[in-house]
């Protein structure tokens, strides 16, 4: 009898460790949402907008990419030596750009569909304007994939595949190039009245706009953009000795199309201007002036010159180490990263002196027989453009309450063989007088850390404090649309239009911020060179400078791979204390050494003509017949 | 809503649970207390020939009731008077004696010399070694010990067949990679139950995360009773986890009857590193910076000038010394110490094995450590007279302790200051310890790297792991048993990183400055961090098993049927802080800026059974089978069933293979099985939906967590199939003194996940198609192991050597399209050997170097293009590579492949153990080796100045380089490696078969001299038995890899991580 009890116990045993749960397999995940879920909640809905805002593509940003801004003529790469290959990049690869993120745009276009078809307890007042919104991103990631790749498929829809094993029926074609640029204008008007989550309405009025969700001054801020692009293609491709065509028209626009672009991108750039929302931000001299301009690209608070921004916040943790990776070695908070990305005087030459010369550096006398010799180190830079101080630190910026300490070390004179010893060092010491031999912001030939150029970034390096270490970083935003390159759109289409006072109006109001006096340009002075040359400085490292070089079709003679060009080759400015006992006319004086290379810069930079078009990827050619080869490629 | 839903099925999960656990604690109380069964007492005396036998066991036949002979070769036992006794020992013929109602049965057991009554344990049961009809190899406790290693895993290197090993990173807790022929993580059981669960590597901290390995790792060694390694078809009976083979630990039981036996061992020793780079002086430094300058035609004045220099070579004026960063960041033998005390024993009923043990292992690097205690409590209880009852506990405690360096690893920066420091600089400003100098890299300054100065990290792990079975055996020889496992790790680590200053002193003033001139911001570190992780592993393991065996005539039968489930949640818990000062450790909400909270989950259920049929023990048979399912599938494709079978012929058993003198024994084994893996897929990609949080924005200053789409599901995937064929044979020669096995084997998988592309599914489509089961391989093999012993006089002598040989061979790869035909020999896996072509990190594509430039002029005029610019980079000294195809230019189209995996497991493992003992004294020698495996040099052990810092000192004493660095005209001076430049961009540097070494090492893992003290001396302190030894591990190697000197077993290119230990011990073992 007892046996069978015992039986039972191992029985009652057994079968109390498989009672707990029906089916063992079928688990619940704890971080996947049901289509029901999202398509029926404005919350999740714009939960999955925040997703795709955090995705919209850029060669440069704070978080992702931002090493890019040391690939071009404006910079360089003074940072960790696993990035070395920045200084020598022999030649741009057929795929640098390259860009096909239909995943992107597949999702998309599944919430447009889904949004639709799913979101039932949605009103459709309530589903426009995602619906809007969700527009306003496709045609952000087509203006993206058109300016990189050419003309490219335009999916407007779900292209689902049926696993019956031939998917031919899904081969779309390249649309053309004007075609893409067309579309993206199309969408933009569409729904640019319908983007109504990124304003405040009050009884019919809009009371406030967003500058970080769509609103219809952001949608016309880019179709501005777009349509300078297309225009400036039509253009200056077709005056090209062989323009750069495919016989189907997905590269190159025909040049009778430009006017009409300039057209739109003038009366888009407009809309934004004339509304009320936008405003440069200025100061009175010198420093206030370098300061507004700074805060105009760098501070989120009492800023109207935002038109759209990536955004970030400490708090929750939701921040970037831009400022840790790039704030000039000196004033550095953390003891690992600084300096990274360090301007070129290519870039800083590009800031013309207030007064209207050109913004070379004298660092010579008229006879070029001996230096210029300067009481202080910033003496050189007095009179420029209030935004050179505002985007970039030289010797003896003040930045973060501290003068930056920037030397490359003393000049001896050697009174027998009348000239100079230059003496070098590690950085922050100090000379056998005493005085500073090497600032403490460098700049160093082959230290890393430190700057090679002899300058560093002030654009969207933050002040606060603990915002270089790695621990707190920092929130500062990236840009996407600032009122300014609104305004150079206007100019520049406005220009190509023939409309000169228009012209001038849009750009003189940049430049006036900037310390130029009014009507510094006139109808005699404006050339494209002129508003070329504006857009490299009011927009340098805002992710432009490439785009421009390439719409303009003068990338592949400004970056010509020659190492005798001072644009393609990286530069550096080295200032020197000279001691020179005896002579107190130079003696503690400060005098600067141009390098037309910088010590870690090897290649110059070479932009041929297969790089105005992204090779189009071997596997995007594999899975679709229908898609043709760009130029040269 | 979901949130609340979840929450309340886990809390509802969690009562279940103890509901379930406080009805078994009641049940088996009261079981507890029932009546026994009346029997009768008998005793008696076990011999073979002259001598008295211990350790025999004495069952009674047909029941679980057993006892051992004393050291007298006495027993007693209770027996129904009716009974059976059964006598067994291992190197003896099993005696069976009726009891026939005598109280005093004295036998006489006959020697069988060769050890095959040795039972293996296998899966869900354990078998007679003479019938095993799988490739298992086993190991016993005496031979694991040999190795006085930290984790267990380190213990097996070198010792059977079969597995093979790497050590890329051995810092104290960190395990051995192992894997059984090649074919990836094997399945870790222990005591029965399978434990695998999450990742098996480690985290950013370089912590474990609580996997089936690290359970394996973290047992006490002197715990552990065998370890079986599961090969081929035998495993199959584990299913779809045992694709990789599976490694079966048994630990220590006591055995009924047996005197209490205390037993307490321990070793103390000291480590070293087996190898690791040097930092050159500071005046080869400076001369390095110098030719660098010169060869990069920059004036090298500019960087030092020649009086300068001169002072660096003498070295003799102030602020020109030289500081070796080596001696300055680790420390010479370090102490590892380890103690453990068991008992052990059994009274006619229950049995007991409790032991305690704890190591103690400290870090070459200053202030790191690393503990572990383990405690084992194995118990097991007659509960009635066919029902046993069995527990184990299994506790452990381990700790690492570590410097808070800032940054991630904290092994990392230590060993990255070794050559981020320039031999110039002092640690100490005007070399005075009171201030940290502000060195151009002020955060890898070793003067940082203590406790008070730069913060600290505490890991520790408590982990429980209860197993309780009930066993109930029916007299008709069937058994059934429940068995039940909780596995709880939890994992708690703390750190904190101080904020410091550094300083720089001022010749002319004197004065120690902390800041630049004119700046508000200290040198040294502003970036306080404190952290927090929490991490609870629950591992859930319940199985039910039928187990039959019966002897009818001949014709031996057993069977086993079963079913099991298990689940594993690991989740894990990080809170983050800036912490406003260095004094107060506690947390404080105003201050925390991090929150994450990660979860996952495994769960999977299977259906066994296996039947064994042989005749007279001569043909055997087995057949097995699962059914398996996992969560990882969508439900029509989550079951999947997995046979095997193999046989055996013992052919000298055979009549007339007894006229073949030289053979005492040999078999030959056939198997065949089939296994499941996941691969290919992760945990709930069956479902579709949105993956919550994905990506954020911050929308009009409002932080808006993101929500991603998931994308396709995967629903056509399922197991990949394993089918593992192995042929082997068993031979015992020459009187059982010469022993073999030997292996041939392929185990071939077919459904390798991969994408169906022929479909030219439009890239505009924006999916790719999910993963089916498409793709071959196969992974072939051959091993094998020869033990020899004999006695010359009074030395008893044993030998044993093993070779494992595996590597993966590519089969089929679905519909391959290639561009050209270069590219199908670069990317093509198609009937390749895996790790040399194909497109993963493992292929080794570089240039062959067929020579050097001796001089400008045969630059000039060489007609090859090395370096793409017409070679106006290269320099005497610089790798003329191979122009294979003769286009006058070096590119990619100029790479073959060179090398084979790197990073991964050698292709051949060998090992070898050889022991001599005489009168007490004895001597163990283990071997361990590898070949097939290639190791690239990277970073610091390839690129100069790496990270700004400096290099190898052999980089820049053996190169070419001018005989005035000054002039750069002067002839050149040829050497090893090339002339000297910064960063990596020059084509010296690119992958070539300079840079990468097809790597073969011997290494002499151990060597034990050992001495039993006699027993008349220790008989006065009431020890019973009491050895001492010494012990040395990785003494020294024989390899390749001493030119870069860095420890062959290393993956990580930079050789920036912990090598292995040369360890010496001093140890004991005594028994009372």
């Amino acid at each position: 009898m007892k046996r069978v009890y015992y039986i039972g116990f191992v029985f009652v045993f057994s079968l109390s460790l498989f009672s707990c749960k029906k089916d063992w397999l079928q688990r619940q995940p704890k971080n996947i949402l049901t289509d029901e879920q999202v398509w029926n909640d404005p919350k999740q809905l714009t939960g999955l907008i925040a997703n795709y805002y955090n995705r919209l593509p850029t060669d440069m940003g704070l978080d992702g990419n931002w090493r890019n801004m040391a690939d071009y003529d404006d910079a360089m790469w003074s940072g960790e030596s696993n990035n070395e290959g920045r200084n020598n990049i022999p030649n741009y690869p057929g795929n640098r750009w390259e860009y096909w993120d239909y995943g992107f745009i597949r999702d998309i276009n599944l919430s447009i569909e889904k949004i639709n078809e799913l979101g039932t307890s949605l009103t459709a007042a309530q589903k426009k304007p995602f619906l809007a919104e969700l527009r306003f991103m496709r045609a952000w990631i087509y203006f993206e994939l058109v300016r990189r790749m050419g003309g490219v498929p335009i999916v407007t829809s779900q292209l689902i595949y049926d696993y019956s094993g031939d998917a031919s029926s899904l081969r779309k074609p390249r649309a053309k190039e004007s075609e893409v640029y067309d579309f993206v204008a199309s969408e933009l008007d569409a729904i640019k009245d319908d983007l109504t989550n990124g304003v405040t309405i009050n009884g019919g009025v809009i009371t406030a706009v967003s500058v970080t969700r769509a609103n219809k001054f952001i949608a016309m801020a880019l179709k501005s953009r777009a349509m300078l692009y297309a225009g400036s293609i039509a253009k200056y491709n077709s005056l090209r000795a062989v323009p750069i065509t495919t016989p189907g028209g997905e590269v190159g626009i025909p040049a009778n199309m430009a006017n009409t672009y300039y057209q739109k991108a003038l009366d888009a750039a407009k809309e934004v201007i004339n509304s009320p929302w936008y405003q440069l931000k200025s100061g009175v001299g010198p420093v206030a002036g370098a300061t507004a301009y700074y805060e105009a690209t760098t501070k989120k608070s009492a800023n109207k010159e935002f038109v759209f921004i990536k955004d970030y916040l400490t708090a929750k943790d939701k921040r970037h180490t831009f400022t840790y990776d790039n704030i000039v070695r000196g004033v550095r908070e953390d003891n690992l990263s600084s300096s990274q990305v360090t301007p070129s005087v290519s870039l800083v030459e590009a800031f013309e002196y207030t007064d209207g010369s050109p913004g070379t550096l004298r660092t010579r006398n008229a006879g070029n027989t001996d230096y210029i010799y300067y009481d202080k180190p910033e003496d050189i830079f007095a009179g420029k453009d209030y935004r050179l101080n505002g985007s970039i630190i030289y010797p003896n910026s003040v930045f973060k309450g501290s003068t930056i300490e920037i030397q490359a070390g003393v000049k001896v004179w050697n009174a027998t063989t009348s000239t100079y010893t230059n003496v070098e060092g590690a950085i922050g010491t100090v000379y056998t007088d005493g005085k500073t031999l090497v600032g403490s912001s460098g700049p160093h030939r082959s230290n890393q850390d430190v700057t090679n150029t002899g300058f560093a970034l002030r654009k969207f390096i933050e002040e606060g404090s603990l915002t270089s270490t790695r621990g707190v970083r920092s929130d500062n935003p990236w840009i996407w649309i600032r009122l300014s390159e609104v305004l150079l759109n206007a100019a520049e289409a406005a220009f190509e239009l023939g409309q000169i006072p228009d012209a001038l109006n849009y750009v003189n109001r940049v430049r006036e911020r900037a310390g130029f006096g009014p009507n510094s340009l006139n109808a005699g002075t404006l050339t494209l060179a002129r508003l070329q040359n504006e857009r490299r400085v009011e927009l340098c490292f805002e992710d432009h400078r490439v785009w421009d070089l390439k719409r303009w079709r003068i990338a592949d003679q400004v970056w010509n791979g020659q190492a005798n060009n001072p644009i393609a080759m990286v530069g550096a400015l080295y200032m020197y204390r000279v001691v020179r006992p005896g002579d107190p006319a130079r003696d503690g004086k400060y005098v600067f050494d141009k390098l037309d290379k910088a010590p870690r810069i090897i290649s110059p930079r070479w932009f041929q003509e297969r790089n105005y078009y992204t090779f189009i990827p071997q596997s995007v050619l594999d899975n679709n017949p229908l898609i043709v080869r760009n130029p040269f490629q | 809503m979901k949130h609340c839903l979840l929450k309340r099925e886990f809390e509802s999960r969690i009562r279940d649970h103890s509901i379930q656990l406080r009805f078994l604690f009641i049940t088996v109380l009261s079981i507890f207390c029932t009546a026994v069964f009346a029997q009768i007492p008998v005793a008696g005396k076990v011999t073979s020939g002259d001598s008295v036998l211990t350790n025999v066991t004495v069952q009674v036949k047909g029941t679980g009731v057993a006892t051992q002979t004393n050291s007298a070769g006495e027993y007693s036992i209770n027996a129904a008077g009716t009974g059976t006794l059964v006598f067994s020992s291992v190197g003896f013929n099993t005696l069976e004696v009726k009891i026939n109602n005598q109280s005093s049965i004295n036998v006489q057991l006959q020697s069988n010399n060769v050890q095959l009554t040795d039972v293996v344990v296998v899966g869900y049961s354990t078998q007679k070694k003479a019938t095993v009809t799988g490739a298992v190899s086993s190991i016993s406790s005496k031979d694991l010990v040999t190795t006085p290693s930290g984790t267990t895993s380190g213990a097996l290197v070198g010792k059977v067949q079969g597995i093979t090993t790497r050590s890329p990173d051995s810092r104290p807790g960190r395990g051995v990679n192992i894997q059984i022929r090649n074919m990836g993580n094997p399945l870790f059981v222990i005591d029965g139950v399978p434990y695998t669960g999450g990742s098996t590597g480690v985290t950013g901290f370089g912590f474990n995360q609580g996997s089936g390995q690290d359970v394996f790792n973290t047992l006490g060694l002197e715990d552990i009773e065998s370890i079986t390694i599961l090969k081929d078809a035998s495993a199959s009976i584990y299913g779809l986890r045992a694709a990789n083979g599976v490694v079966l630990v048994t630990t220590k039981k006591g055995k009924k009857g047996e005197q209490p036996k205390i037993q307490a061992s321990g070793y103390w020793g000291f480590q070293n590193f087996t190898r690791y780079p040097k930092p050159p002086s500071a005046y080869t430094h400076q001369l390095a910076t110098v030719e660098a300058a010169q060869n990069a035609g920059q004036d090298p004045s500019s960087v030092l000038t020649k009086a300068e220099l001169e002072k660096w070579r003498l070295g003799t004026d102030s602020g020109y010394q030289s500081y070796d960063y080596f001696k300055l960041v680790t420390r010479p033998n370090v102490p590892q110490k380890y103690i453990s005390a068991s008992a052990t024993g059994g009274t006619n009923r229950s049995t007991y094995y409790v032991s305690l043990s704890h190591l103690d292992q400290d870090a070459i690097l200053k202030d790191f450590s690393y503990q572990r205690t383990n405690v084992q409590i194995n118990l097991n209880t007659q509960l009635a007279n066919r029902l046993q009852l069995g527990t184990q506990v299994s506790l452990r405690r381990e700790r690492n302790f570590n410097i808070g360096v800032p940054g991630l690893d904290d092994y990392f920066n230590p060993f990255l200051s070794i050559f981020s420091m320039w031999p110039t600089e002092a640690p100490y400003a005007n070399n005075n310890p009171k201030y940290i100098n502000n060195t151009h890299n002020v955060n890898v300054n070793p003067a940082t790297y203590t406790k008070d100065i730069t913060g600290w990290i505490e890991e520790l792990w408590h982990t429980m792991d209860f197993k309780m079975n009930l066993q109930y055996d029916f007299p008709f020889g069937l058994q059934a048993k429940a068995t039940i496992n909780y596995n709880y790790q939890n994992e708690d680590f703390d750190g904190m990183e101080y904020t410091y200053p550094a300083y720089i002193y001022n010749k002319s003033t004197g004065n120690y400055e902390d800041r630049a001139v004119g700046s508000t911001i200290p040198y040294g570190n502003q970036n306080p961090w404190r952290e927090k992780h929490k991490r609870n592993v629950i591992s859930r393991y319940a199985q039910f098993t039928l187990n039959y065996s019966k002897q009818l005539g001949d014709h031996n039968i057993a069977a086993v049927a079963g079913y099991e489930r298990s689940d594993y949640e690991n989740s894990y818990f990080v809170v983050h802080t800036i912490p406003s000062n260095n004094y107060i450790p506690l947390m404080s909400f105003s201050e925390q800026d991090i929150l994450q909270d990660q979860w996952a989950i495994e769960a999977r259920a299977g259906y066994i059974g296996r039947l064994n049929y042989n005749y007279k023990q001569k043909y055997l048979l087995e057949l097995l089978g699962r059914y398996d399912g996992s969560y990882l599938y969508e439900p029509d494709h989550r079951w999947g069933f997995f046979s095997g079978a193999s046989a055996g012929w013992r052919i000298s058993e055979e009549k007339w293979f007894n006229k073949v003198r030289l053979i005492n024994d040999l078999k030959l084994r056939v198997s065949y099985g089939e296994t499941g893996s996941e691969a290919g897929i992760n945990a709930f990609d069956y479902l579709p939906g949105y993956t919550y949080p994905n990506g954020s924005s911050v929308l009009d200053g409002v932080y808006v967590i993101g929500a991603g789409p998931r994308g396709i599901p995967v629903t056509n995937l399922s197991w990949v199939l394993n089918r593992t064929m192995n042929v082997g044979v068993d031979i015992a020669l020459m009187n059982n003194k010469i022993t073999g096995q030997f292996d041939v084997f392929e185990r071939r998988r077919t459904g390798v996940p991969f994408g169906k592309y022929d479909v030219l599914l439009p890239s505009e489509v924006g999916y790719g198609l999910p993963n089916e089961n498409l793709n071959k391989d196969a992974t072939r093999g051959i091993e094998g192991i020869v033990n020899y012993n004999n006695k010359f006089g009074a030395v008893d002598f044993t030998a044993s050597v093993n070779a494992s040989y595996a590597r993966n061979w590519s089969i089929y790869e679905y519909k391959q399209r290639f561009g050209n035909s270069y590219n199908e020999y670069r990317t093509s896996n198609q009937k390749r050997l895996a790790g040399v072509t194909g497109t993963g990190n493992n292929n080794a594509f570089g240039y062959t170097v067929i020579g050097r430039f001796t001089s400008q002029e045969q630059i000039d005029k060489y007609p090859v293009n090395i370096d793409g610019q017409g070679n106006r980079t290269m320099l005497p000294g610089d790798f003329i590579y191979k122009d294979y195809n003769g286009d006058n230019i070096i590119n990619d189209l100029d790479r073959t492949a060179i090398g084979y995996q790197r990073g991964q497991n050698p292709f051949l493992s060998f090992g070898s153990t050889v022991t001599a003992g005489y009168k007490g004294i004895s001597l163990t020698v283990v071997f361990a080796g590898g070949a097939l495996q290639s190791f690239e040099n990277g970073v610091e052990s390839k690129i100069l100045f790496q990270n700004n810092g400096t290099s190898p000192h052999y980089f820049f004493e053996d190169r070419w380089h001018r005989a005035d660095p000054y002039d750069p005209n002067s002839e050149w001076i040829p050497g090893k490696y090339p002339a000297i430049r910064r960063g990596n961009t020059h084509i010296n540097y690119q992958l070539s078969d300079f840079w990468l070494t097809n790597i073969t090492y011997v290494r002499v893992r151990n060597i034990e001299l050992g001495y039993q003290i006699p027993k008349n001396i220790i008989a006065r302190f009431g020890m019973s038995a009491l050895r001492i030894y010494a012990n040395a591990t990785n003494l020294f190697t024989i390899d390749n890899m001493k030119k870069f000197e860095l420890d062959p077993e290393i993956t990580s290119s930079g050789g920036l991580v912990y090598p292995q230990q040369k360890l010496i011990t001093f140890g004991f073992n005594v028994s009372f």
